[in-house]
């Protein structure tokens, strides 16, 4: 897994390429300063261990304080109790703290940070602060964009804490992880711009992976996406999330996401 | 009689002070901005640009990412919001180019760094300053311009330009 870890890194530090607004990876870059984004997330995962579906509903605000810091709350609603019910809230802030532009090129260096909180029970080793487990992780994002092409990766270290008022933390799984992603984006569609109001479509494949610190479990999924950014302020994605390899206990790894995302630009003047 | 001496200033003092403006004032910009491939992005920056009430129309070249940015007659602008507007957008300028009143450049926060007689109604010119220029061309430029000494001191207040016509 050490060897997982440094190949990505190595390929985070090289000169690769960019269209970096990926479905599972949040890039080093942040939403313009004053901006208000509103992003609907929904997943729809099979659940391995019982029949049916696991459904969840995330709606999103971000906000862009200057250039280099912005915020974003989000709310955790699923069926794992077989209607829909609020399970949870994140607080996520991210600061970009490195910066290195050039004609149709970047690359982006930033931290992150994310408080989460939630009442669901507890029933895989996988540590998700989003939307199953309380707890925090903290991480750096390098985003490089050259052209058409956008690579990102990233790093974080993810605990777990007790998911209060009812189900602690079990004694017998590891509580604190190591995450990594590798990302890359591509604009496939327009070649060449005429206007705003143009469709743009690109296509995303992210590399996601875990290592239960204690223990050295692991898994890594490929999330491949198709996204669609109409009139240059909307945005839609369609991704498909599949393990490619594990050695923990995971309820619903596999299924699909649907994002719909909207920007709000200069919200006072 | 000190009264109408004071309305007589004050009135002077604005007269004087519009007929500066009407003089020293930028009518056109044109941003190339970096860092930026996606039609997303460049409208963040088209829109930042649009909460100046000095700007009447942006126009857009999505291909290059230029941003030609039309200015009302008698505005006090500095060079120094574009860059700021830019930057609040997530993004950086790669080239700036102004065409301006001949009027504007004779004044304090421009230090010509090429000397070009200009007899035009309008004159344009580019700012080389830090954060104007691309980092690799601010590289080239610090060794062309060596001998300008406040060009290396990059006083954000200051603006180094070049001549263009």
């Amino acid at each position: 897994m050490r060897k997982i870890i440094l190949f990505f890194i190595a390929v985070s530090c090289q000169d690769v390429f960019s269209q970096e607004l990926f479905v599972v990876t949040d890039p080093a870059s942040n939403v313009p300063a004053n901006s208000l984004a509103v992003n609907v997330m929904q997943s729809l995962f099979k659940e391995e261990m019982k029949s049916g579906y696991n459904y969840h509903f995330m709606p999103e605000v971000t906000y862009g304080l200057n250039k280099n810091i912005m915020f974003r709350a989000s709310a955790f609603i699923s069926n794992r109790s077989n209607q829909l019910v609020t399970e949870g809230g994140s607080f996520y802030t991210k600061y970009r703290f490195y910066s290195s532009d050039d004609l149709n090129s970047h690359f982006r260096m930033a931290a992150f940070g994310r408080y989460s909180f939630n009442n669901a029970d507890i029933h895989q080793e996988q540590i998700e602060i989003l939307g199953h487990n309380t707890g925090f992780e903290g991480g750096f994002v390098a985003t490089k964009l050259i052209k058409k092409l956008a690579i990102s990766s990233s790093i974080s270290f993810e605990k777990a804490f007790d998911n209060k008022p009812d189900y602690p933390f079990p004694d017998n799984m590891g509580d604190n992880a190591t995450n990594y992603t590798l990302s890359f984006g591509k604009l496939m569609y327009p070649k060449k711009y005429t206007s705003y109001k143009q469709t743009n479509i690109n296509l995303m494949i992210e590399f996601v992976g875990q290592t239960i610190n204690e223990n050295g479990k692991s898994y890594v999924d490929v999330v491949p996406a198709i996204q669609f950014i109409f009139n240059s302020q909307a945005r839609l994605d369609f991704a498909y999330r599949q393990e490619l390899l594990s050695s923990m206990v995971r309820s619903a790894p596999n299924g699909f996401y649907f994002n719909l995302y909207y920007t709000f630009f200069n919200l006072k003047k | 009689m000190k009264k109408i001496n004071k309305t007589y200033l004050i009135v002077a003092s604005i007269v004087l002070m519009f007929s500066i403006k009407g003089n020293a004032q930028i009518v056109k910009a044109e941003i190339r901005a970096t860092g930026l491939t996606c039609s997303m992005c460049s409208n963040a920056i088209n829109k930042q640009l649009k909460t100046l009430p000095e700007v009447v129309n942006v126009e857009t070249d999505l291909n290059t990412n230029t941003f030609t940015v039309t200015l009302t007659e008698g505005n006090n602008l500095s060079p120094k919001v574009f860059k700021e507007k830019v930057e609040k957008a997530g993004f950086f300028i790669g080239t700036l180019v102004i065409t301006a009143k001949p009027e504007t450049i004779t004044k304090s926060p421009y230090i010509l760094v090429n000397d070009i007689a200009t007899n035009g109604t309008e004159i344009q010119f580019q700012v080389v300053d830090k954060g104007y220029v691309t980092e690799k061309e601010f590289k080239k430029l610090s060794k062309s311009y060596k001998n300008v000494e406040t060009y290396a001191a990059i006083n954000e207040d200051d603006f180094h330009i070049k001549i263009l016509n």
